[in-house]
């Protein structure tokens, strides 16, 4: 995604009266927020920030089509593209229109129901990877991740604890369950996680029946892993924001 | 052929000679003696006129000596030809080694992931799979971690359950219920969770069966399984307390007493004293079919010498079916597949809850579902030595230690022949400066126009190389295309200290030509192009031929190169594609060694040996442009 940027003072000012160039989205940040100075808010709908969510460089953020609601303690990582730069047909040609070839051709093909207003959603805890795509009227439930390079079309919902491998393209308002891993390339296969404790493996069943040993004491519920996973990752939120905050000269007012 | 032009392939010799013997050597060595003094270096000086009419004698000569022209796409040469690259040559034999002429052994398993070495004892008897800790992810491959649980929830320090978790999919061994003690020797938990063979059960089942073929020992001589079974269930209070409490088998369980069983089954009705003619003969010897025979020939005639009305008293034993648990059978569960279809259609499995072939290709076949997934131990590679064919000198050998990428022997074929490169010469040969020219498109040559390479031979080896190259003057195949090497006999360099030329000037190891810097500029017969160190570049003149059936659409095909290839190609595939068979012959002076064989056809007194190599290459110049 080789983009020409428009000097970064693009997101400073987010009631910005700039005549030249995109239009600035009106930016709604938390104070805890920490968005990082090259990020790209453009668009004429508002785009909402919650508390504890850091913004990675270069991040761009699209409001044309609809707002954009990112929830508390996210992480959007860089490059990664959340809702769709404006065709070229219904706008004025912008110098920072994505050369994703992905976003462009969705974008003249639903170009008639340009007027709805689709709302882009990301709740809280999720995981947004680098270069990955999120079209507009998506819904990224509570901590569900999304990895590098994925592409989440337009209306698609992903489910809580939920995980878009990379690469993976959900198609448009394609649902994905909760606690679901879609894993694999294009559309991917799909992977329930584990939940709740689970039955032991027949074979491990099997096994201590024939010799009749004891059944191993049962393992933990799935969600340890999950809980786990989410410590971590607010672990790497602290740092970041740590380390975001010196480039990204202050945060949101 | 899928490299990108221009290419070259050598050809190894052992496509001709597919047996190999001593008598292979003599020949590929006598053959360069052959061949190239025939006809290649006048003829390549033909003018074009002469060049026609002798050409057909030739090849007629070349024909009934056995020595013919290399044609690149007889069918046979596609497994002759290698990049030079992935040679080898083998020093007892001076002969180019192929992949498809040398013997493979291995020198050390290892696991690819920790990379610890398995001796091959261990191999032998746990598998090819690693023994330790590493596993991958039964769902999508990815290797597994092996991460506590306790601590991550932040209570307590480094113990407490362990689990594999796969970082891309997801998959713990939670998914299957699984958790582990200890976090070393994973492999050993496991197998002792999912062991259905343990230790206990295999001695109770074999004791099981073994008791149980002592009760049936008399009943060995049963001639058929009706009487056997009827006989069974005279007895059948003693194997039925065993039946019921017997538990459900798992597959290895049940796999190795069904070997046993069926080994005892095989001891019993083959040494059977009833049988004349089997007494030693064990099924696994041939005469099991002699036994086989006399059962039929025996069975058949008696009943129909005598009416069948008495029953010949040799009837053999017939081997029985295994009939209950502990011998192995498993019946089927009484609607298992309704079960089993049940739980397909259930909202908590469905497609995604289903194993797919390639899960389950490295699981126990009874693995259907994502839930019986077990995690899989990593596969264990290879270090390899090899060995040529004939003569079993060792070829390459590596270190055998996982963590070493060197090699103890390696003898490849570039540091004995000389590497071939090949490039187009620029389009206007009167320019002075021919890297600016531009270059002739190698992916649509015109046909009947003269388009000249520059061939490149390097030598690796520490001694002066002199060199003789013939290519048939019209290449083989439908497509005849002339070529003509301008100068076939030339001499490449030793690959001597790079230090030595500068330090000797240029005069040591360019003897060649004085005139080398005026060579260039127009290609000139007899005389090399360009020459350096230990490189001599030559100029091949190839004037691409036409395709057939080109000439009939030549009026379309107004320079619309691809409707018209895939038009020719669809006819015969790749025809217009410009290979061209050289065949080289290299012959040095090399230091006398200890033992030299047969080879010395012009020893010198200063203990130099003439040695002599001869192999065909293949030139892969470009592709033929359907019409002008």
């Amino acid at each position: 995604m080789a983009t020409l940027k428009p000097p970064t003072n693009t997101h400073r000012s987010s009631s910005s009266s700039h005549s030249s160039g995109p239009p600035k989205a009106p930016l709604k940040a938390d104070a805890t927020a920490t968005i990082a100075d090259t990020v790209v808010f453009q668009g004429t709908y508002p785009v909402t920030i919650g508390a504890g969510t850091v913004v990675h460089p270069r991040a761009r953020f699209y409001a044309y089509e609809g707002p954009i609601y990112i929830g508390d303690s996210c992480i959007i990582c860089e490059k990664a593209v959340i809702g769709a730069a404006p065709s070229p047909s219904s706008r004025s040609p912008s110098p920072s229109r994505t050369a994703d070839p992905n976003i462009t051709s969705s974008e003249s093909g639903t170009g008639t129901d340009l007027k709805k207003e689709a709302a882009t959603r990301i709740s809280y805890f999720v995981t947004v990877g680098p270069l990955s795509t999120i079209e507009p009227g998506a819904h990224v439930h509570s901590s569900a991740s999304i990895e590098a390079l994925a592409i989440i079309r337009r209306g698609a919902d992903i489910g809580s604890h939920s995980k878009v491998c990379s690469g993976v393209e959900i198609a448009a308002s394609g649902p994905v369950g909760e606690w679901v891993v879609v894993w694999g390339s294009g559309p991917g296969q799909r992977r329930k996680r584990a939940r709740g404790a689970k039955a032991m493996s027949p074979a491990v069943v099997g096994a201590a029946q024939i010799s009749q040993a004891p059944l191993p004491a049962p393992a933990p519920e799935g969600r340890v892993i999950e809980d786990a996973r989410l410590m971590v990752l607010q672990k790497e939120r602290e740092v970041l924001g740590r380390m975001l905050v010196p480039a990204a000269g202050g945060k949101k007012k | 052929m899928s490299r990108p032009f221009p290419y070259t392939y050598i050809s190894c010799p052992c496509a001709d000679t597919p047996v190999p013997d001593p008598a292979r050597k003599r020949r590929s060595r006598e053959s360069p003696q052959k061949s190239p003094q025939k006809p290649p270096p006048e003829r390549a000086n033909l003018s074009a006129e002469d060049r026609k009419e002798p050409t057909d004698s030739e090849q007629h000569e070349e024909d009934e000596e056995e020595e013919q022209t290399f044609d690149p796409r007889s069918p046979r040469s596609n497994f002759s030809l290698y990049p030079p690259e992935q040679l080898l040559y083998c020093e007892e034999c001076h002969q180019i080694k192929c992949p498809r002429c040398i013997t493979e052994e291995i020198v050390s398993w290892f696991c690819p992931s920790c990379l610890f070495e398995t001796p091959s004892s261990m191999v032998r008897s746990d598998g090819n799979r690693c023994g330790r800790n590493c596993f991958n992810c039964p769902v999508c491959t990815a290797p597994l971690a092996v991460s506590t649980i306790e601590n991550a929830t932040g209570n307590g320090a480094q113990q407490g359950p362990w689990v594999l978790s796969c970082g891309y999919c997801l998959w713990t061994t939670l998914d299957i219920g699984i958790k582990f003690d200890k976090p070393t020797n994973i492999r050993s938990q496991l197998q002792k969770m999912t062991d259905s063979t343990a230790q206990p059960t295999l001695d109770r089942s074999r004791q099981a069966s073994r008791t149980f073929g002592d009760l049936k020992s008399p009943l060995s001589t049963f001639a058929s399984i009706d009487e056997q079974s009827a006989a069974r269930e005279q007895d059948g209070e003693q194997s039925a307390s065993q039946e019921p409490e017997a538990p459900p088998m798992g597959t290895d369980a049940r796999f190795a007493a069904l070997k046993s069983f069926y080994r005892a089954q095989i001891a019993e009705t083959s040494a059977s004293p009833n049988d004349p003619l089997s007494t030693d003969f064990g099924f696994s010897s041939p005469g099991a079919l002699n036994r086989l025979m006399s059962l039929y020939a025996s069975s058949s005639r008696l009943s129909g010498l005598y009416g069948g009305s008495k029953k010949p008293k040799s009837k053999p034993p017939v081997m029985r079916e295994a009939i209950t648990a502990s011998e192995g059978l498993q019946l089927a569960p009484e609607n298992g597949d309704e079960d089993l279809i049940k739980r397909i259609t259930s909202p908590s499995c469905g497609w995604d809850g289903m194993a797919s072939t390639a899960q389950r290709a490295a699981q126990s076949p009874d693995a259907r579902f994502t839930d019986d997934l077990l995690p899989l131990p990593v596969l264990l590679r290879t270090k390899r030595a090899k060995r040529c064919k004939s003569c079993k000198h060792i070829l390459v050998k590596p270190e055998t230690k996982p963590q070493s990428t060197r090699f103890r022997i390696r003898l490849i074929a570039l540091s004995y022949i000389p590497l071939p490169t090949l490039r187009p010469l620029a389009l206007s040969t009167s320019s002075t400066l021919p890297t600016i020219a531009p270059t002739p498109d190698l992916n649509s040559l015109p046909p009947l126009r003269p388009v000249h390479v520059l061939l490149t031979l390097k030598n690796h080896m520490f001694d002066p190389v002199r060199i003789t190259l013939a290519t048939p003057p019209v290449t083989p195949g439908n497509v005849a295309t002339k070529v003509t090497v301008l100068s076939p006999q030339f001499e490449i360099g030793a690959n001597s200290d790079v230090w030595d030329e500068a330090l000797q000037g240029a005069s040591a190891p360019l003897k060649g030509d004085a005139t080398m810097s005026g060579m260039r500029g127009v290609p000139e017969a007899g005389k090399v192009w360009d020459k350096g160190r230990n490189w001599t570049t030559v100029v091949l003149e190839v004037v691409p031929g036409t395709l057939p059936g080109s000439s009939a659409e030549g009026g379309d095909g107004n320079g619309e190169g691809d409707e018209g290839i895939l038009a020719v190609a669809g006819q015969n595939a790749d025809e217009d594609v410009l290979e061209i068979p050289v065949f080289v012959r290299m012959d040095w002076d090399a230091d006398a060694q200890l033992e030299q064989g047969n080879i010395g056809k012009g020893s010198k007194p200063d203990d130099k040996v003439t040695r002599e190599l001869a192999y065909w290459m293949v030139l892969g110049v470009g592709r033929i442009q359907p019409s002008l």
